[in-house]
């Protein structure tokens, strides 16, 4: 079974995407509200998948991801957030996301996004 | 071939393989039959050297036979006999059966036994001739001393068998020779076959190779052929980008014209793109090009992320003039040996599809945007609208003569920027003023360009495009603006609608004959227990001619009258109706352009009641009963210009006599000119008189039938 972390700030967002992929076969192991948390809790945690707001007070997404692949080469982060620009979407990858999904999501839309994370193409 | 696949190099292999092993036997056969040639060189040699022995035995037998006869000492000839003999006949032994001898030098040297037929005969003769002669000889030796008649006895063999030994010898030389002669011809046969074989070879390979190579190169043309069609052909513009971002140098002739230059081999992508993006956007297109390089994100996660799906670009057509056009760019990965080494990148002019799509997305927005645009328009008079259209285009057309004259300068000055900035300043300002907030939003961005524009240190004609680009916009904007102007005028030929809002100016307020207004108006809604606000807008009355501006003054009061007695409810009534308990009355007054001028006064409380107006008419004996109901809504409005009809119950000090709005008309009558009547029930009522110029005395050929109007 996957672990899972989620990394959002917003409460809704959080349960809403622990209660979809929670369905889908994913252990949630872990929540975080904003990038100092999440990095803190990486270590701990040890997920396989963490999925990754972008806008949070405090540490950005961008810069958590950077901080979570620097202790944490393997874990597959998948970016969830309204990206309002595209740029925001590519500094995401390049910084070593592998996937992204734009808020508002459908479940589908997470456990499709999860399923290629894991894919091998 | 051992367990490797030579693939299409087998044949060289094989070809390479039969040359070394021609070369290989010729040199083996070589080797071996020079080596026989060698020792039948030592053969010849040792059969020459037995000739010359025959001679010198014979001779020695000679040399005896006179020392024997003179008794003088034999020691000589005996020793050099017997080194001849015993030379011949180990030689002739070692021919016969192969042994050893010694060599030219002296040496011992072992030979094989003669096996040709020929010299064995002749070796075989030989014998029978030496061993009697070598029997005699032998016995002489080994008593070391020969006395005259064993000498002369020796003489006599040597005279027998010496010629025939010396033929003998003679012919085994001879033989040999040719044995000798006939294996270096061989290995000049086989020395030939070899070389032949090996030419063969080489030939058959050279011939191969370059059939091979012949078929490749075609295979090649052809590839490039096809290549070429491929991009001379598609309607994309196609090419490659390496990881430098650099163009590469084949690329597709559609792409010269989607991008306008040729000059593209080896050029920077980023550089080409620059003058169309945002420094934000080139920054993400390398990023997203970067990310594309690397094949650990996957490309089609990536693809939706294109920055350069739509670029707006501004192509120069000639000084100061600008086409716009968009372009799409698509990236796609291209792998060698499971990387990423390549982009193929497509570029496309999608400024058709662009600007269907646009057209639809307007033509939904113009039905949406029309109700709003006459919305504005209808709250503009139409003298002043008209008059800022004017001005408006007039302020453009200069922009584009200064666009015109630093469209090909290389360097602009700053002047020139706050000069279109000026003016572009004044035309927003105008626009909202009048409340035309979609041209003041235009406007506005015009603005922001220029402000960008000037904060660039140095500047070219050619980076006033956008600048174009937008001042084209503009006059289509007022273009539509003085279009949907005309069809509002012609509307409003038939129905009367909403006032101008006046604008709040403390200036315009502030004129004496405007405080008179303010003063009676105040007054009178005082006396009626009313609340009242009157308020002005448009030119100062004080500039036109007396006559105008008495009648003017005098219908303005009339309608202040007509407004606060028969109009303005009770505040009561106001507050139940929505409405704020202050009416509010609002006087507008504008020049034309022919001279005259306009008046529009416009109240906002009970409008006009057609019912009202039928019953008071009714009332005061002017209609019967039926002609009054039979009468239509207009005709019955235009009844209260009419002397001695009020629609008030009781007659009063300002109104009710139904001598006021009569006097209005008489006015007008007298100017020359046209009144209009706009009403809603409940919400407002609006009058609007277009008044000449000419002399009382003029006008009397004029026209001057009041028209009136309502909404009922």
């Amino acid at each position: 079974m996957k672990r899972l972390m989620i990394v959002d700030d917003s409460n809704i967002i959080r349960s809403k995407i622990a209660r979809a992929l929670g369905e889908h076969g994913l252990e949630v192991v872990g929540l975080a509200p904003n990038g100092e948390d999440a990095v803190e809790r990486c270590v701990s945690s040890r997920p396989d998948v963490i999925t990754m707001d972008i806008t949070m007070p405090g540490m950005d997404g961008i810069e958590c991801i950077r901080r979570i692949r620097a202790v944490n080469p393997t874990v597959r982060i998948l970016v969830v957030s309204a990206l309002a620009d595209k740029a925001t979407a590519i500094q995401a990858l390049k910084e070593g996301a592998q996937g992204f999904v734009c808020k508002p999501f459908t479940e589908h839309d997470l456990t499709e996004a999860i399923g290629e994370l894991f894919s091998e193409d | 071939m051992f367990g490797i696949d030579l693939g299409k190099y087998r044949t060289i292999v094989i070809s390479i393989a039969l040359f070394l092993i021609f070369d290989l036997g010729v040199l083996v056969l070589n080797f071996f039959i020079s080596s026989e040639i060698a020792s039948d060189a030592v053969n010849v040699n040792l059969a020459g050297r037995q000739r010359m022995l025959t001679q010198r035995t014979a001779k020695l037998t000679l040399q005896l036979e006179n020392r024997a006869a003179a008794g003088s000492g034999q020691a000589t000839e005996m020793k050099e006999l017997i080194a001849a003999f015993s030379l011949f006949d180990r030689t002739l032994a070692a021919f016969e059966q192969g042994g050893e001898t010694a060599g030219g030098d002296g040496q011992p040297i072992h030979i094989a036994a003669v096996d040709d037929p020929v010299a064995r005969t002749v070796l075989a003769e030989a014998r029978r001739l030496w061993d009697p002669y070598q029997a005699s000889i032998a016995a002489v030796i080994e008593r070391g001393r020969a006395d005259p008649e064993t000498a002369s006895e020796l003489v006599r063999q040597a005279e027998t068998a010496n010629l025939p030994l010396l033929k003998l010898m003679n012919d085994l030389t001879t033989r040999v020779e040719e044995l000798a002669a006939s294996k270096a011809t061989t290995l000049r046969a086989v020395q030939v076959a070899g070389i032949s074989l090996a030419t063969a070879n080489f030939l058959i390979i050279l011939f191969h190779f370059i059939r091979h190579l012949r078929e490749s190169d075609r295979e090649l043309e052809r590839a490039r052929r096809e290549t070429d069609d491929i991009l001379r052909t598609t309607q994309d513009g196609l090419f490659l980008l390496d990881g430098e971002g650099r163009i590469g140098s084949q690329f597709s002739s559609s792409l010269t014209r989607v991008l306008g230059t040729s000059q593209l081999a080896g050029r920077s992508f980023y550089e080409i793109i620059s003058p169309a993006v945002t420094p934000k956007t080139l920054d993400t297109t390398r990023e997203y090009i970067d990310l594309l390089l690397r094949h650990d994100v996957k490309e089609k996660l990536v693809v939706s992320l294109n920055p350069l799906e739509c670029v707006e670009v501004n192509l120069a057509q000639g000084p100061g003039e600008a086409e716009v056009r968009y372009l799409q760019f698509g990236f796609n990965r291209v792998f060698e040996a499971g990387q990423v080494t390549h982009l193929l990148v497509t570029a496309n002019d999608i400024t058709r599809n662009v600007l269907l799509e646009r057209e639809l997305k307007a033509s939904e927005e113009r039905a949406k945007g029309q109700m709003g645009l006459l919305v504005e328009i209808l709250q503009v008079e139409p003298a002043t609208m008209n008059q800022f259209l004017r001005s408006a285009q007039d302020g453009l057309q200069h922009i584009n003569r200064q666009l015109r004259e630093q469209g090909s300068a290389r360097e602009v000055g700053k002047e020139t920027i706050n000069s279109i900035y000026r003016i572009a300043h004044r035309v927003k300002g105008d626009a909202s003023a009048l409340g035309l907030t979609g041209l003041a939003t235009s406007l506005h961005s015009l603005e922001d360009i220029l402000s960008g524009l000037r904060e660039r240190p140095a500047l070219a004609g050619e980076d006033f495009l956008p600048v174009t680009v937008r001042v084209k916009g503009l006059f289509e904007e007022i273009e539509a603006l003085y279009q949907a102007a005309g069809r509002v005028a012609q509307i409003r030929g038939v129905v009367s609608v909403e006032a101008p809002r006046p604008q709040h100016d403390p200036g315009v307020q502030a004129l004496p004959f405007v405080q008179r207004w303010q003063a009676f108006a105040a007054r009178l809604a005082t006396e009626h227990d009313r609340r009242v606000e009157l308020g002005y807008h448009g030119i100062d009355a004080e500039t036109l001619p007396d006559p105008l501006r008495d009648a003017l003054n005098s219908m303005v009061n009339q309608f202040i009258r007509n407004a606060i007695v028969h109009g303005i409810e009770d505040r009561e009534t106001r507050r139940l109706r929505g409405k704020p308990e202050t009416g509010r009355l609002s006087v507008y007054l504008s020049s034309r352009e022919d001279g005259g001028v306009d008046l529009s006064f416009r109240d906002d409380g009970e409008g006009i009641s057609v019912a009202k107006v039928r019953e008071a008419a009714v009332r005061a004996g002017r209609l019967s009963k039926e002609e009054a109901a039979a009468m239509d809504s207009r005709r019955v409005v235009g009844l209260i210009f009419e002397p001695g009809l009020s629609t008030r119950d009781s007659v009063d000090e300002d109104g009710g006599r139904g001598a006021g709005l009569d006097t209005v008309k008489a006015l007008v009558m007298q100017l020359g000119g046209q009144i209009r009547i706009g009403s809603t029930p409940g919400e407002y009522c609006h009058f609007r008189l277009s008044l000449g110029t000419l002399a009382p005395r003029a006008k009397a050929e004029r026209s001057v039938q009041p028209q009136e109007e309502v909404v009922a």
